[in-house]
């Protein structure tokens, strides 16, 4: 009983140590802007295993909303304002996105690259 | 540096209450997950039958939702239950409370909190509810905890603290098909099973998502399955 108890108690303390060892890093973003129900640029390069910030501006006049599940994100656009979307680490591979209220023009493609592919 | 100390407590808040969990009734509902949608309404329904070798346990609840900010939403529910002659009524009410504390993926895991307060429909019980809600995600699988601290108090209850734990490893298979292990601990019972969640999208912010999940109780040597259903409408 006193064993698992030490156990327990020493995974809940060892933990945490671990997960302070997971210092944060300067994240590069990338700028994308939704204009008339289109993301511009629709392709973003960015590089594998890194997490990146994806800063999207929002000059349309009605909200919008980023919808990715490659990404596993959604965020709401409001209009006249730059919204975050925090991305990675991620394989290389393509991801997609789109605006859920103009799903058929707003969208796009988060290009995931090793760094030395990427542009 | 002082963020990833904060959220180096709450997890081993999460551990410590996995391993000391203390609740009695239906541990198994639903894991929470610590994000919130603006301008978002919801309508929800839930349905959990309970087999044990004294009979079945059915409850279901329906419940409306809608954010109040950006980060924070509320919930009020009215909840069903299956009296011991088999007539199934309003048995309490329930009002929920979630906040995001921070923005999804940003750091090392994501934190938000809930809050729920509970009144038993004909007695003088009441139950408040306070925990953490994590999530971390590892590629295309994402791990889910809650842990929750419970007061419960009245005339026709005893006064007691109980906590919680609820856990779920998910894998982001299809939108529609998303297959999950989940864990429920609570006072003598550790039950996990299968589950899956789904959802699919209509116009706009509209969508419908739906969870099921199969759970058996394990530390105990008598029959004690659960089955869980949840369908949510997002408007």
């Amino acid at each position: 009983m006193l064993r698992t108890k030490v156990s327990s108690l020493s995974f809940a303390l060892g933990l945490p140590l671990a997960t302070c060892s997971f210092a944060l890093w300067a994240e590069e973003s990338y700028t994308i802007i939704l204009k008339n129900h289109l993301f511009t640029p629709a392709h973003v390069e960015v590089p594998a295993n890194r997490k990146v910030k994806l800063i999207i501006e929002n000059q349309d006049p009605q909200v919008e909303e980023f919808d990715s599940f490659d990404l596993n994100r959604e965020k709401v656009l409001f209009p006249n304002r730059k919204s975050v979307i925090y991305i990675g680490p991620l394989a290389p591979g393509e991801y997609s996105f789109f605006g859920e209220f103009s799903p058929n023009t707003a969208q796009g493609i988060v290009i995931v690259k090793e760094p030395n592919n990427a542009s | 540096m002082r963020n990833n100390v904060l959220l180096a407590l709450l997890v081993s808040f999460f551990w410590i209450v996995a391993f000391s969990a203390k609740a009695d009734g239906m541990v198994v509902d639903k894991v929470y997950h610590p994000y919130v949608m603006p301008l978002e309404r919801e309508l929800e329904w839930r349905l959990l039958s309970r087999q044990t070798e004294q009979g079945n346990v059915l409850a279901q609840r329906l419940g409306l939702g809608w954010s109040l900010t950006e980060t924070m939403t509320i919930e009020g529910y009215a909840i069903g239950e299956r009296d011991d002659e088999g007539n199934f009524d309003l048995a309490a009410y329930e009002l929920e409370s979630r906040w995001q504390f921070v923005e999804q993926g940003r750091f090392w895991a994501d934190i938000g909190m809930l809050f729920e307060l509970e009144k038993r429909h004909k007695f003088d019980a009441y139950e408040a509810t306070a925990g953490f809600l994590f999530e971390k995600e590892f590629g295309r699988t994402s791990l889910t905890m809650n842990a929750f601290l419970v007061r419960e108090w009245g005339k026709d209850i005893e006064d007691e603290w109980e906590s919680e734990f609820r856990a779920q490893l998910r894998y982001r298979l299809y939108s529609a098909f998303q297959p999950a292990i989940e864990v429920y601990v609570g006072e003598d019972f550790f039950g996990v099973g299968p589950g899956f969640i789904g959802l699919h999208r209509f116009e706009g912010q509209k969508q419908l998502k739906w969870e099921a999940g199969f759970i058996s109780e394990i530390s105990q040597s008598g029959k004690d399955h659960s089955f869980r259903l949840a369908l949510e409408f997002e408007f």
